[in-house]
């Protein structure tokens, strides 16, 4: 298990030397996203129109804040990870958006595991349930997009993140994910509980 | 939980105060004394680094969020509120006390504007909406006080719930059947409801009654009590033991403090011609959700 310090754009280089228990700490530019975000973000792909952000080498955060408004802009009051499993559906969209890591928590399914193997990425897990710790991290909101639309928490805040961390590596470029690992071994010690005797 | 007694008509400007400071104190920017003290208890027995690692970030956000009166999760959740009142006292303009409160406490960055029109998924920017909260009222008129008891509870938990209608022959011998559906249950939730979680099993009833039994069940009862039901405290003691050699572990990330508590409440089933029908459910509550108080 090692320690690596990532800073925004992210290449698929530095992704491909991250295993699956690694510890991360972020510096950059994050993206929040929610399934409104990835649901809009599909259908603008589809009608082949512009999207606010480019993705590429860039970190998405399964997370809604609850925000300040400061003179004349907005402070991340408390920010944490969503659970991410809801993401699923769009895992090869976010993959062909050149998005390089996953912010989240609770894991990510079979597709996401062969889009990350596939696009070169990795799915890192944020401690759940830390808004206030998580929100130390963010110096800065740089913008937002779709607030009127689509609200706080599904908007996409824009934020400059400093060493945020740690993130643990749930889920590698090589296909490994500690999520399934443990369910694997969470049945094989529920199968021992159940043998008919 | 507040109880407020004594004034056979409570005054509803004392009323109003004491929710607020309910809310504010107690609610969204701690977690009730319970909770921390089991999860500093894991936090000593845990033997795996990372689940050790996990527990300190989130003991130490609670420490956080209460020094800097900021909401412990961004994610509050959906609030349920369960009441229980005598003939002395009077409910009235409570419902209306509390939404104007949940309002005003998502005006003031305590809890992120999160309920949305069911259809449209519009949301409506400050927590109002229809059904919210939810009131579970209990009225007993030999109680001489009124007793309020708030529970947000995370959704992402309720990604994790499972209902399933049980026949005698599916139970089993000693609930067998049970007993493997909640470890299946909790098996396939892993890390999604932001473990080391409380679970609650409602049996009995119809499929709404046990729903409601398995919420209560986590939110109203201590994490830290033991059942007075000698046979319902051995199960729940049994199924604790079984949730935590899962290796689940806080977050997700494996270790073995997974649950820190299994609470059940039971309710009578019904004998129909097809044999007897219990409903059950499973209700998972993330780590910082037992906020009452």
């Amino acid at each position: 298990m090692k320690e690596m310090s990532l800073t925004t754009p992210i290449t698929e280089e530095q992704v491909l030397s991250l295993d699956v228990n690694d510890t991360v700490y972020i510096t950059g530019i994050v993206y929040t996203a929610r399934d409104m975000a990835h649901l809009k973000v599909r259908q603008l792909l589809l009608h082949k129109e512009n999207l606010p952000e480019d993705f590429s080498g860039g970190v998405i955060f399964h997370a809604g804040p609850v925000v300040k408004k400061v003179d004349g802009g907005w402070e991340i009051w408390v920010i944490g990870p969503t659970t991410s499993i809801r993401m699923e559906p769009y895992a090869e969209m976010v993959g062909q958006l050149g998005v390089k890591v996953i912010v989240g928590k609770g894991g990510m399914g079979e597709d996401t595991l062969q889009s990350l193997a596939k696009y070169g990425s990795v799915y890192l897990l944020a401690a759940p349930g830390c808004g206030v710790t998580h929100a130390e991290a963010v110096k800065k909101v740089l913008r937002v997009h779709w607030l009127a639309e689509l609200s706080v928490p599904e908007a996409i805040w824009v934020l400059e993140v400093n060493k945020w961390g740690p993130l643990i590596v749930g889920m590698d470029a090589q296909g490994r994910s500690i999520f399934k690992c443990i369910a694997l071994k969470a049945s094989n010690v529920k199968e021992r509980f159940f043998k008919v005797q | 939980m507040a109880i407020l007694s004594e004034k056979s008509v409570i005054d509803k400007q004392f009323l109003k105060e004491q929710m607020s400071l309910l809310l504010r104190e107690k609610c969204y920017t701690t977690i009730s004394p319970d909770v921390i003290y089991l999860m500093k208890k894991s936090y000593e027995e845990e033997t795996s680094d990372s689940a050790k690692e996990m527990l300190k970030t989130m003991i130490g956000n609670v420490r956080m969020a209460e020094n800097r009166k900021k909401p412990v999760c961004q994610s509050p959740g959906f609030p349920t509120v369960y009441i229980r009142w005598g003939k002395g006292t009077d409910i009235a303009g409570l419902k209306d006390i509390l939404k104007e409160e949940i309002v005003n406490d998502t005006k003031d960055g305590f809890l992120r504007p999160s309920m949305v029109h069911p259809r449209t998924r519009k949301n409506t920017g400050d927590n109002s909406g229809v059904g919210v909260p939810n009131m579970e009222l209990e009225y007993d008129p030999a109680l001489d006080f009124m007793e309020i008891l708030i529970s947000f509870k995370g959704c992402g938990a309720e990604l994790g719930n499972a209902i399933k209608i049980f026949t005698p022959a599916q139970i089993g011998k000693e609930a067998k059947g049970i007993k493997e559906f909640v470890i299946d249950t909790v098996i396939k939730a892993g890390g999604k409801p932001c473990p080391p979680i409380a679970l609650g099993i409602g049996i009995g009833g119809q499929m709404d009654i046990a729903a409601k039994l398995s919420r209560r069940a986590v939110s109203v009862r201590k994490w830290t009590d033991h059942n007075p039901d000698p046979e319902i405290a051995r199960m729940e003691e049994e199924i604790l033991g079984m949730i935590n050699q899962l290796g689940i572990g806080p977050g997700g990330v494996g270790g073995k403090t997974t649950a820190l508590a299994v609470r059940y409440l039971p309710s009578s089933g019904e004998l129909s011609l097809l044999g007897c029908k219990e409903g059950w459910d499973e209700n998972l509550s993330h780590w910082e959700d037992r906020v009452s108080f």
